[in-house]
């Protein structure tokens, strides 16, 4: 409750779009949704993909759900979130499957599995539900967007490691051994690892010379 | 702080004799040696420049990290020296160099140090390495080259010369031109599995086939083990309990389907079983201390090797079995704990 | 959440309440409904054709320079059907015509257990020499690195270029095998990928059953599919 409490204070003093896309980011600040993050981010192309159909489903079902919100008694409220989602999920496949069937391929059984995604979830209950529809669609947007950058770091890490090349292109010339670990499972473990270990240096860094600064 | 009392925080049966641990790792790298000079006369330079690459990657790395976290450096009690050698006697001889000491970097950095160092480590640091090396580069750590080659100790094998983060060098030229009798480039497990050809465990024995560097001295190997056991550096029931079981069950298989399933004999002789259990199974870190639990640790360990090498994908399963073991050890710690005197079960003292 | 919706106590909802929220879930669920239905209709076409072009281009791939398809599905049985569509359930296989007519050769569906999960492959197959012409992995997870070379390892997929698979009174002459790399000697032995056995294996199982299942019915039926009806 507490946490909860912090949290809806600090986004009232920052921008809805930008708290999510980088101040909160869902995977590095909030390490929520991890099953896709772990999971499809073996290619910057996925990652993308993956990234932006969530942003879809936020910003869809957020207006939805914070139009309705003053309707939604108390005690249906988790109900009627996970139906609205759903319902967004459901479109998200059918318009993927439209749009590119290799992408759908590759997505595979992830698609569905965005109803799961905490992230998805947990701002609707924290953000959506509460506030005015403008304010929520860009929450989602910026959680969205914030998802999707974080997806793509991993995917970056990952698909230059362990295939040499980016976005398909190769980039560390042919004679690159691929470290094949790295679009494996255990490969997502590690790249965001590290990428959780760059972030909390910076932030202590960050911490160490603002108190050398207070005490000069 | 001395040594010794970095030490000291350890659960009974308590050594009767003061040991450092210095004193300990240096007998088990004496130990190691005969091996490693094995190895260096089965398949030449390329297998000495792996264990020198290797040693020296898991010290600077052991040193690197004390550094950055700002404690004592411990690359002084040979630990870090042991899983180098370790690492460098698992490996295929004709790996790239640079993936040796990337190894030796994963094993100390994430599978010692980031842990807090010597002691407190859950696997086996060298099988960390290895687990790694194996994922990233199947190709590279399957590629296997025949012992005592021809100029092997006047030219290296061309992979081993890769340059960092770079493709090996194609070995097959070089495999026909130092080409022993009927060599496949497939060790004796791999052709048991795969091709269902059985090599004599007598030449295993003798360790002159195909195989990573320090796995196919069976003898010098369990030397090495019988001298630390003698002198009561090492435990004897872990490595007695994984060789006894996996032997056992081996026969019980061979026995139900001689055609399919080799025999105890080429079991024991093959793959790094021996090496596993001998020097990586025994590491007092990630093995219980219990001897009730010794054995249970032991059973399972030489129970899941033979079972992935017979029922599983891979063609070797020591290392994973061993990691399995490592992962478990805490758990069988905790159910073999010896009661304490006077302790009474609950429906008695009821 | 601290502050409630509703006033009122939380833990004994009215019954005018339990009405309101069946109400609006109810509600709910139509507009999801209703939302989701007209997706479906709006992009099933699309997704229709998206399937066909896959199965189109790749048939295309395996027997290059072809003009036409026709699609026959295969009955229980054992009779042959042609389906106006490329995609659907049922075993199925693609009939590729040149400019002038003639049969070049037919693409078959076939799928087997590999080492991480079933590989589904496409491969041509010429009824006038009885060999296999091509192979191509359509789905698979094998090991990237090792198994999945069976989809891109030139050496590999060069033993699809006029793999025997005779047949006579129904029956395979030779049955199709995977050796072990670089021990090829006769024309109906797969040379497996050095590394990648299991897969490279699965392969040539594959091919073995697909070949003893549905050539057969083509060579009986063969002056209907050189007809192309």
């Amino acid at each position: 409750m507490t946490a909860e409490k912090q949290a809806v204070t600090i986004t009232a003093d920052t921008h809805p779009f930008l708290n999510g896309l980088w101040k909160q980011n869902p995977v590095f600040v909030m390490v929520l949704g991890m099953c896709p993050t772990l999971a499809i981010t073996n290619s910057v192309r996925n990652a993308i993909s993956m990234g932006l159909a969530t942003t879809f489903v936020m910003v869809v079902s957020y207006g939805m759900i914070s139009a309705i919100r003053k309707l939604i008694p108390k005690q249906v409220r988790i109900a009627s979130f996970i139906a609205i989602i759903a319902c967004g999920v459901t479109v998200v496949d059918f318009l993927v499957k439209a749009i590119s069937i290799p992408v759908y391929q590759a997505l595979g059984a992830y698609i569905p599995l965005i109803v799961s995604n905490c992230l998805t979830l947990e701002r609707a209950e924290a953000y959506a539900g509460k506030q005015p529809v403008i304010k929520s669609m860009l929450d989602g947007l910026g959680m969205g967007l914030g998802f999707a950058l974080a997806l793509t770091c991993l995917g970056m890490v990952r698909e230059v490691l362990g295939a040499g090349t980016f976005l398909g292109y190769p980039v560390l010339g042919s004679h690159f051994e691929p470290w094949v670990l790295f679009l494996l499972p255990p490969g997502g473990f590690i790249s965001l690892a590290m990428w959780l270990l760059f972030f909390a240096w910076r932030k202590e860094r960050a911490a160490k010379l603002a108190a050398a600064e207070a005490t000069q | 702080m001395t040594p010794a009392t970095v030490l000291a925080v350890r659960t009974s049966p308590h050594a009767h004799a003061p040991r450092s641990v210095e004193k300990i790792m240096a007998n088990v790298v004496f130990a190691l040696l005969p091996i490693c000079v094995y190895a260096v006369w089965l398949f030449g330079i390329s297998a000495l420049a792996l264990l020198i690459v290797t040693t020296a990657a898991a010290l600077a790395t052991e040193q690197m990290f004390c550094r950055a976290g700002d404690k004592r450096s411990s690359i002084g009690d040979f630990s870090a020296v042991i899983t180098g050698l370790l690492l460098g006697l698992t490996l295929p001889p004709a790996l790239p160099l640079w993936m040796g000491g990337l190894g030796a970097f994963i094993a100390i950095g994430p599978g010692k140090m980031v842990f807090g160092g010597l002691g407190f480590n859950v696997f086996n640091p060298a099988l960390v390495g290895r687990a790694f090396l194996q994922a990233a580069f199947p190709v590279a750590i399957t590629t296997y080259t025949p012992a005592k080659a021809l100029d092997r100790f006047t030219e290296f094998i061309p992979s081993t010369l890769a340059w960092p983060f770079m493709k090996a060098a194609p070995i097959t030229e070089w495999m026909v031109k130092v080409k022993v009798d009927g060599f496949t480039g497939a060790t004796p497990l791999m052709l048991q599995k795969f091709d269902h050809v059985t090599t004599d465990p007598w030449s295993m024995f003798l360790g002159e086939r195909a195989g990573s560097a320090g796995e196919t001295a069976p003898l010098l190997i369990l030397l090495g083990g019988l001298y630390l056991i003698i002198r009561g550096m090492m435990s004897w029931r872990v490595p007695l309990a994984m060789l006894l079981s996996s032997v056992v069950l081996a026969q019980a298989f061979h026995m139900s389907d001689p055609a399919r399933y080799p025999g105890a004999l080429f079991v024991l002789f093959s793959g790094g079983l021996m090496l596993g259990a001998m020097f990586m199974a025994t590491d007092p870190v990630g093995s219980p201390v219990t001897s009730r639990g010794m054995w249970i640790y032991g059973i399972l360990m030489g129970t899941l090797t033979v079972a992935i090498r017979f029922l599983g994908g891979l063609a070797e399963g020591v290392m994973y079995a061993i990691l399995l073991g490592n992962a478990l050890s805490p758990l069988i710690e905790n159910v073999t704990q010896p009661k304490t005197y006077g302790e009474r079960r609950k429906a008695v003292a009821k | 959440m601290s502050s409630p919706i509703i006033p009122g106590p939380a833990h004994a909802p009215s019954a005018a309440n339990s009405i309101r929220m069946v109400r609006l879930l109810g509600a709910v669920s139509l507009m999801c409904g209703l939302l989701i239905v007209a997706t479906n209709i709006l992009t099933k076409d699309r997704i229709q054709s998206n399937q066909e072009t896959i199965t189109r281009e790749s048939v295309q791939e395996l027997l290059p320079g072809i003009k036409k398809q026709v699609t026959y599905g295969l009955e229980p049985s054992g009779e042959l059907k042609v389906l106006t569509g490329a995609t659907g359930e049922g075993k199925k296989f693609f009939a590729g015509y040149d400019g002038t007519g003639k049969l070049v050769g037919v693409v078959i569906e076939a799928s087997e257990r590999g080492y991480a999960d079933v590989i589904s492959a496409l491969y041509s197959y010429s009824p006038a020499t009885q060999t296999i012409i091509g192979f191509k992995v359509i789905d698979m997870r094998e090991t990237p690195g090792l198994g999945d070379r069976i989809k891109s390892d030139i050496p590999f997929l060069a033993n699809f270029k006029g793999l025997d698979a005779k047949v006579e009174n129904g029956k395979e002459v030779h049955n199709i095998t995977t050796v072990k790399h670089g021990t090829k000697k006769n024309a109906w032995e797969i040379d497996a990928i050095s590394g990648a056995t299991i897969s490279s294996r699965a392969v040539g199982r594959m091919l073995q059953k697909s070949v003893q299942d549905v050539t057969p019915v083509i060579l009986k039926n063969l002056d209907r599919i050189e007809r192309g009806n």
